[in-house]
C-alpha cells in the first residue's frame, strides 16, 4: 500500500511538473494583462514603467525559473490585478469552494441515494420513472439557467432564502443545490445499476433465504457493495466541484476558486492562473488518491500489488 | 443509516459553524456592484481604479461638489492662488484634519502622496502631464504647499481634484513608509469619513464610518460595505430582500423596477459611446472625409438609443465629445452639428469618394464593463453600414486583444468602441491628450496637425477664456472632419431601496458621491 501511494505521488508530481510549462506558455499566449490594468490614457512610459515593476520585461525562462523556484517554496507570487499576494487569494476562496463542495456533496448524496436504491428495488414502477426524470432534469437544464431561476423565484419573489454572497447556513441552500442536482442524476443511475446488480447476486439471495429483514438486506448487504463505482464518480465530482463552479460561484457572488480562476483568466492575471490551475491539479491528485485508498476500506478484498 | 446520519451532521456542522449573516439594519449602507475593477485599495499603484470606495476612504487635496464644480468645503486645501506669472500654485490646508490612525495631515503628507503618484510607478494614467509640468513642490509650513511648475499652468487644481483621477488622493507618509507599499494597499489609511475595515477579494470591501467628519459631520451610516455581484439577477433579488441598498442594473431593467416601486438614480451621460477607427489612415477609404461622413450619415442614433439602450441614452455628434465640459468651455452643440439619418446621402457620398459598390470594413465586436449592450451595439451599426453598401464584418474579440490592435496600430482602418467615462473639461483635455494629439502615439485615433497645435496650447495657457476657445475649436475640427462616429450618451441606472431617500449620484467620473448620501450635513 505504502508502495502504491508513494509511486502515485511521484506520478502526481511528474504530472505537476509538466502542467506547470504548460499553463505558464499557455497564461501568456492570452495576452498583455497591462491592456486591462492601465488606462486607456496610459503613455508608452506608463507601460514600460508598470512591465518592469511587474517583472513582466524580463525573458520568458528567467520569469519560469523564478516562478518554479518561488512556487517551490510556496510562494506563488503577487496577483498583477488585485496586487496582493497569490497564496493569500488562495488561501481566501479555496475554502469557500470547498465548504460549497461539501454542501453540494451531501445535497446529492441525501438525493441520490434514496432515489438509486428506491429505483433499483421498485424497478420499471412509478418510482423508478419519477427518479429518472429527476436525475435527467439534474442533468439537462443549464447550470446557469437553474441558477437564475432560483434566484429570481425563491430569493427575488417568495424571499425565502439569500440570494447571493457567503454568509449563514441559509446562503449555502441555493448554490449548493443549483450544484449538487447536477450530480444527482449520474451517481443516481450508477447506484441503481450497481444495486441492480448486487440484488440479482448469490450472497443476497442467501441472505434473503436465511430470513434477514428486507431493509436491511437491501440497505446494509446490498448498498455497501454497490458503493464502489459511486464512490469512484463522488470522489471525481468532489473535485470538479471545487475547481470549476464557476457558473454557480459568479451567479450567486460566491468568493470561490472558480471565480477566482474566472477573474484572473478575464485579466490575464498570470501568477493567479498558473497558481489555480496547479492548486486545482494538486487537489484532483490528492482526491483520486484518497478514493483509490478509500476502495480498500469499502471492499477488504482489494489489495494493491506491484 | 451511518452514511445519511453524516451527511446530515455535515449539514448541521454548517449551519453550527458558518458566520451567521450580516443584520442589515438603518445604519448600514450596502451597495452592490457589477464591477469593482482591479480592487486595489492603493489610489496610485493600483492599475485603472474607480473611485467609489477610495473617495469615501481618502481625501482629496481639492475637493467638487457633486455636479464637479471645485470645492473649497470638500478638500483639505480651504483656498488655493497662483503667482502672478503662474508657475507657482499655493495651496492652504485645512488645520485638524486626522488620517484614521491618528496622525496628523500636513503638508508633507501632500507632497509625498504628490511625489508618489506621479512617479514612475504610478499606474493612474494621468501621472504623465503632471510630471512633465511638475519643476518642485514645497512645504513652508505644515498647513501650506507650494507646487512650482515648469510652465504657466491653469491645470493644476483640477487635475489635484476628485474631479479627475485618483493623483490628489491624500495618503499617509508616515504610515507608508513604515509598513510599505503592499502593507498599505492590504489595509489602507487615508483621511476620510469611512475607514477600511475589512477586503475579502471578489466578495466585498467594508468601511466604518468615524465619528464625525469635516466634511460630512456625523455619518448617517456605520458602516458602507461595497459586495461584488456580477450577475445582475443575483443583484436585483438582494435588492428586493433588502439586502443592498443601492444596485447597478442595466438600462433593459429599469421598466420593471419602477413598477415595483424602486427608485432609479440615474447618472445622465455617464459615458459616451464612440466608434473610432485604427490608424494610420493612409491608403484606407476612411482617408477620405467622405467616407467618414457618410458612416456617421448611415447610423440613425435614436433608434439605437431605443432599441438598443432602452430609451435611456440619447444621441451623440460630436467625436470625443464628452459633454460635461461643455458648460466649462462654453461650447454647443448647433443644429447643424447634429447628423441626420441620411442612408440615402451616405450612399452618394460614398459613390463621390469612389466606393459607390463599397468597401470591406473590420467591426470588432466585444462586451465591456458596465456595458452589457456591447456587441449587440455593434451588430446594429454595422448593419446599418451595410444598409449603404459598405461590407463590415464582424470579428468577436476580448476588449483587451481590440486595445492591442489598436495600439500596434495592426489592423489599420478597423473600427472598435469604447464607452468613454464623462468627465469635466479638464478631464476631456487629457482624454483628448491622449487620443487626439499626435505625439501621443500609441492611443492615437486622430492625427490631424491643427489640433496637434490647439491640444499644445491649451496646458500653457493661463488664460481661461483663451482656454475655452481653443477646446471649442478642438470639437468643432473633431466634428467637421468627422473624426469617430459617436454614437450615444449613456444614462447609467442605479436602484435603490424604498427607504434610501434622496440621493445625487453626481457628475464626476468614476464616483457616485455615497459621502453625500451619508453627510448629515446635507
Amino acid at each position: 500500500m505504502a508502495r502504491f501511494v508513494l509511486a502515485r505521488l511521484v506520478q502526481s508530481l511528474v504530472a505537476l511538473a509538466i502542467l506547470s510549462v504548460v499553463v505558464f506558455v499557455l497564461a501568456r499566449a492570452t495576452g498583455d494583462p497591462l491592456h486591462l490594468i492601465l488606462p486607456m490614457s496610459a503613455s508608452e512610459e506608463d507601460y514600460a514603467n508598470a512591465r518592469r515593476y511587474l517583472g513582466l520585461d524580463r525573458p520568458y525562462v528567467e520569469q519560469y525559473a523564478s516562478f518554479v523556484s518561488r512556487a517551490l517554496t510556496g510562494d506563488f507570487g503577487t496577483s498583477l490585478r488585485a496586487r496582493r499576494p497569490v497564496g493569500e487569494l488562495i488561501a481566501q476562496r479555496l475554502p469557500n469552494s470547498l465548504r460549497l463542495a461539501a454542501f453540494a456533496m451531501s445535497v446529492s448524496l441525501l438525493l441520490a441515494f434514496p432515489l438509486g436504491v428506491l429505483a433499483a428495488v421498485w424497478k420499471g414502477t412509478g418510482i423508478d420513472r419519477a427518479a429518472q426524470v429527476i436525475a435527467v432534469l439534474g442533468q439537462s437544464l443549464p447550470t446557469f439557467w437553474v441558477a437564475i431561476v432560483l434566484i429570481e423565484v425563491v430569493a427575488g419573489r417568495l424571499q425565502w432564502l439569500p440570494a447571493g454572497g457567503i454568509g449563514g447556513f441559509t446562503s449555502y441552500v441555493l448554490p449548493g443545490f443549483t450544484l449538487g442536482w447536477f450530480v444527482v442524476a449520474g451517481m443516481m443511475r450508477l447506484l441503481r445499476s450497481g444495486m441492480l446488480e448486487v440484488l440479482d447476486s448469490e450472497y443476497v439471495k442467501l441472505a434473503r433465504v436465511k430470513g434477514v429483514v428486507e431493509s436491511r438486506v437491501v440497505w446494509v448487504h446490498a448498498l455497501k457493495n454497490a458503493l464502489i463505482p459511486v464512490v469512484t464518480f463522488a470522489g471525481i465530482y468532489f473535485s470538479i466541484l471545487v475547481t470549476t463552479a464557476i457558473v454557480v460561484e459568479t451567479v450567486f457572488a460566491w468568493p470561490g476558486l472558480g471565480r477566482l480562476a474566472y477573474e484572473a483568466i478575464s485579466s490575464r492575471d498570470f501568477p493567479v492562473i498558473q497558481a489555480v490551475v496547479l492548486t486545482t491539479a494538486a487537489i484532483v491528485a490528492v482526491i483520486n488518491l484518497s478514493v483509490d485508498c478509500l476502495y480498500a476500506f469499502i471492499d477488504p478484498r482489494i489489495r494493491y500489488v506491484r | 443509516m451511518r452514511l445519511a446520519i453524516g451527511i446530515v451532521a455535515v449539514l448541521l456542522a454548517f449551519a453550527l459553524g458558518a458566520s451567521p449573516a450580516a443584520a442589515q439594519g438603518k445604519s448600514d449602507l450596502t451597495v452592490a456592484l457589477s464591477s469593482f475593477s482591479t480592487e486595489v485599495l492603493d489610489p496610485v499603484l493600483g492599475g485603472h481604479v474607480v473611485k467609489y470606495y477610495m473617495s469615501l476612504m481618502f481625501d482629496y487635496l481639492v475637493g467638487v461638489t457633486p455636479d464637479g464644480q471645485l470645492s473649497r468645503d470638500t478638500g483639505l486645501a480651504t483656498r488655493w492662488e497662483p503667482s502672478s506669472d503662474h508657475r507657482r500654485w499655493t495651496f492652504y490646508l485645512r488645520k485638524g484634519v486626522k488620517f484614521h490612525n491618528g496622525d496628523e495631515v500636513t503638508s508633507e503628507d501632500v507632497k509625498f502622496s504628490l511625489q508618489r503618484a506621479i512617479g514612475k510607478r504610478s499606474t493612474t494614467g494621468y501621472a504623465g502631464p503632471l510630471r512633465a509640468l511638475f519643476a518642485d513642490i514645497e512645504t513652508p509650513a505644515p498647513d501650506r504647499l507650494v507646487i512650482v511648475t515648469k510652465d504657466p499652468t491653469l491645470i493644476i487644481p483640477t487635475y489635484l481634484s476628485r474631479s479627475l483621477s485618483t493623483e490628489g488622493m491624500i495618503l499617509p507618509k508616515k504610515y507608508i513608509e513604515a509598513v510599505g507599499d503592499d502593507a498599505f494597499a492590504q489595509k489602507p489609511v487615508g483621511s476620510g469619513p469611512f475607514r477600511f475595515v475589512e477586503q475579502v477579494t471578489g466578495s466585498h470591501i467594508k468601511l466604518a464610518a468615524v465619528d464625525n467628519h469635516w466634511r460630512i459631520g456625523v455619518p448617517r451610516f456605520k458602516t458602507v460595505t461595497f459586495k461584488l455581484v456580477p450577475e445582475e439577477t443575483t443583484r436585483i433579488a438582494l435588492l428586493r430582500r433588502g439586502e443592498v441598498d443601492i444596485a447597478d442594473v442595466s438600462r433593459e431593467r429599469v421598466k420593471e423596477l419602477e413598477r415595483e416601486a424602486f427608485p432609479i438614480h440615474f447618472r445622465r451621460e455617464e459615458a459616451i459611446l464612440t466608434m473610432w477607427w485604427v490608424l494610420p489612415r493612409d491608403g484606407q477609404p476612411t482617408k477620405d472625409k467622405r467616407v467618414r461622413e457618410a458612416l456617421n450619415l448611415a447610423v440613425d442614433r435614436n433608434e439605437v438609443a431605443q432599441s438598443i439602450f432602452a430609451g435611456h441614452a440619447d444621441p451623440a455628434y460630436v467625436p470625443l465629445g464628452l459633454s460635461w465640459s461643455y458648460r466649462d468651455i462654453g461650447f454647443k452643440v448647433s443644429s447643424e452639428m447634429q447628423y441626420p439619418y441620411d442612408p440615402a446621402r451616405a450612399k452618394k457620398l460614398l459613390a463621390d469618394a469612389g466606393f459607390a459598390s463599397g468597401f470591406p470594413l473590420t467591426v470588432h465586436a466585444y462586451q465591456l464593463p458596465g456595458l452589457p449592450e456591447g456587441k449587440a451595439f455593434a451588430e446594429a451599426i454595422a448593419g446599418y453600414w451595410q444598409k449603404i453598401g459598405v461590407q463590415p464584418k464582424l470579428v468577436p474579440v476580448d476588449y483587451p486583444a481590440f486595445r492591442k490592435s489598436w495600439f500596434d496600430r495592426a489592423t489599420p482602418g478597423a473600427v472598435g468602441y469604447y464607452n468613454v467615462a464623462n468627465r469635466d473639461w479638464i478631464g476631456t483635455y487629457a482624454l483628448l491628450e491622449k487620443q487626439a494629439y499626435s505625439k501621443s502615439k500609441v492611443s492615437d485615433t486622430v492625427n490631424d496637425p491643427e489640433i496637434d497645435g490647439m491640444i499644445e496650447q491649451v496646458m500653457r495657457q493661463t488664460d481661461k477664456e483663451k482656454i475655452g476657445v481653443l477646446m471649442r475649436n478642438v470639437y468643432t475640427r473633431l466634428r467637421s472632419e468627422h473624426y469617430g462616429v459617436p454614437v450615444v450618451y449613456l444614462h447609467s441606472p442605479y436602484a435603490a431601496a424604498k427607504t434610501l431617500g434622496k440621493w445625487n449620484p453626481g457628475n464626476v467620473m468614476y464616483d457616485f458621491f455615497i459621502d453625500e448620501l451619508a453627510s448629515s450635513k446635507r
